[in-house]
């Protein structure tokens, strides 16, 4: 133990960490022989005095500014210090709130763009709605304004004796057109449906729903010597005319 | 050791009142001026160092371990190592002159003293240069006795005696302040 100690001693690194030369190993070693050695603890002791006195002996006058110099410098970097934290804080929040308007305004521009997809969307099948509506009429105008237009009248038969309906055939302007002004009332569970035989070929042409407007007139597929029927189907319509409930036909 | 001084002065620092720069400047300013210029030799280098030097005393002061250190061993480390940075960072000295000039201690101080150090130096010459030497070696340039004994060219014998020796007549000098310093707080 005393060998250690002396040894310790006799190596210098006391001295050398006194003034701070020894390595970070060196520094972790003499720390911990001053913790546990009463003897190098008092040598340390003696030596720091040994180097205050001895430093002391070299004061010098130091100039009258310099203190000023340094309590401006410390002064100035404690008010830059704390300029600095105000504006970091001022920075972080103006962050956040530009960060906040910023997804706001983006989420505001999506819902826009989406409205905006939407409302093009929908101007677009108005469009086709409404020229395909002008169209309807347009012809539809054609043919009743027109002299060489002819008008059927359509009654139902037996099955169907309320069933009325007319039909107006332009063969000039190959168009021809029905309007349907009463149909009896059906069980739920059937429907009128509607065919036009054209050219051999039997066209669907719909369901007749419950007439709503009286003055409708819906456009029939022309040909040369159409037949046109209204036939009783399941709900819901049928691929074929069933025959045997035809209630009414129109030849035109 | 911490004097009741050192203890006021480390409280102040840990409260980050510059109050505290004051009293170490009053306190420990001209020997840590005097440290600086041992080292960098030019007035207003050593102004800059001791500058730089409390700028980092008060920015690292939570660093500062009273049990591991006595105020003044922990600001001498400071501005000796602020100084021997200046001197690098310059570059108008070699480190091999950094470390060891000798023929400086022989002239030392005699330009410029100011009144109130003359008794400093009038202690520091009561040390006769061959023990100066080999406490500047020790103390300042950081030396081993063995490294001192190769560059000035002595015995480790004779170092390990003329140390024992300086530090000695240095215990006298300090022995002696002890005294003034207690005979001033009584009178006070």
């Amino acid at each position: 133990m005393k060998e250690k100690i002396s040894n310790f001693l006799e190596s210098d690194l006391l001295e050398k960490y006194l003034i701070g030369e020894t390595s970070l190993e060196e520094t972790h070693q003499v720390e911990r022989y001053i913790a546990m050695y009463p003897e190098i603890r008092e040598a340390y002791r003696e030596l720091e005095d040994n180097l205050e006195t001895f430093a002391r002996l070299y004061a010098r006058k130091a100039p009258e500014g310099l203190k000023n110099r340094i309590t401006l410098s410390i002064r100035n970097q404690q008010a830059g210090r704390k300029r600095f934290i105000r504006y970091a804080v001022a920075a972080s929040i103006a962050m956040l709130f530009f960060a906040a308007s910023s997804v706001f305004f983006w989420n505001q521009n999506q819902h826009l763009q989406q409205e905006n997809a939407m409302v093009t969307d929908q101007i677009r099948v108005l469009e086709a709605d409404m020229k395909e509506q002008l169209e309807d009429v347009r012809n539809q105008f054609i043919v009743l304004n027109n002299p060489g237009t002819r008008k059927y009248m359509v009654n139902g038969n037996k099955k169907a004796q309320d069933l009325k309906a007319i039909a107006y055939v332009n063969p000039i302007k190959k168009l021809s057109y029905i309007n349907v002004r009463n149909l009896p009332q059906l069980p739920e569970d059937q429907c009128y449906q509607m065919w036009a035989e054209v050219n051999g070929s039997m066209v669907n042409l719909g369901i007749l729903k419950n007439i709503e407007d009286k003055d409708k007139l819906m456009a029939l597929p022309y040909g040369e010597k159409a037949v046109g029927y209204i036939t009783i189907e399941p709900k819901g319509g049928n691929h074929a005319p069933s025959v045997q409930n035809i209630v009414a036909n129109i030849k035109y | 050791m911490s004097t009741l001084l050192e203890k006021h002065i480390v409280e102040l620092l840990r409260e980050s009142n510059d109050k505290a720069i004051s009293l170490l400047y009053e306190h420990y300013g001209d020997t840590l001026y005097g440290v600086a210029f041992k080292v960098v030799r030019n007035e207003e280098l050593a102004q800059d160092v001791v500058q730089e030097s409390f700028i980092k005393i008060w920015n690292k002061s939570h660093t500062y371990d009273a049990s591991k250190a006595k105020l003044f061993t922990w600001l001498f480390r400071i501005t000796r190592n602020t100084a021997i940075d200046k001197l690098r960072s310059i570059g108008n000295k070699s480190d091999r002159e950094i470390q060891m000039d000798v023929s400086d201690v022989y002239n030392l101080g005699v330009e410029g003293i100011q009144p109130e150090l003359m008794d400093m130096r009038k202690q520091l010459d009561k040390i006769e240069p061959k023990y100066q030497i080999v406490l500047e070696a020790l103390f300042f340039e950081g030396m081993t006795q063995q490294e001192a004994s190769e560059e000035l060219d002595i015995p480790l014998g004779t170092i390990k005696s003329r140390l024992k020796i300086g530090l000695r007549e240095l215990k006298k000098i300090y022995g002696a302040a002890s005294v003034v310093l207690f005979y001033l707080s009584q009178g006070l």
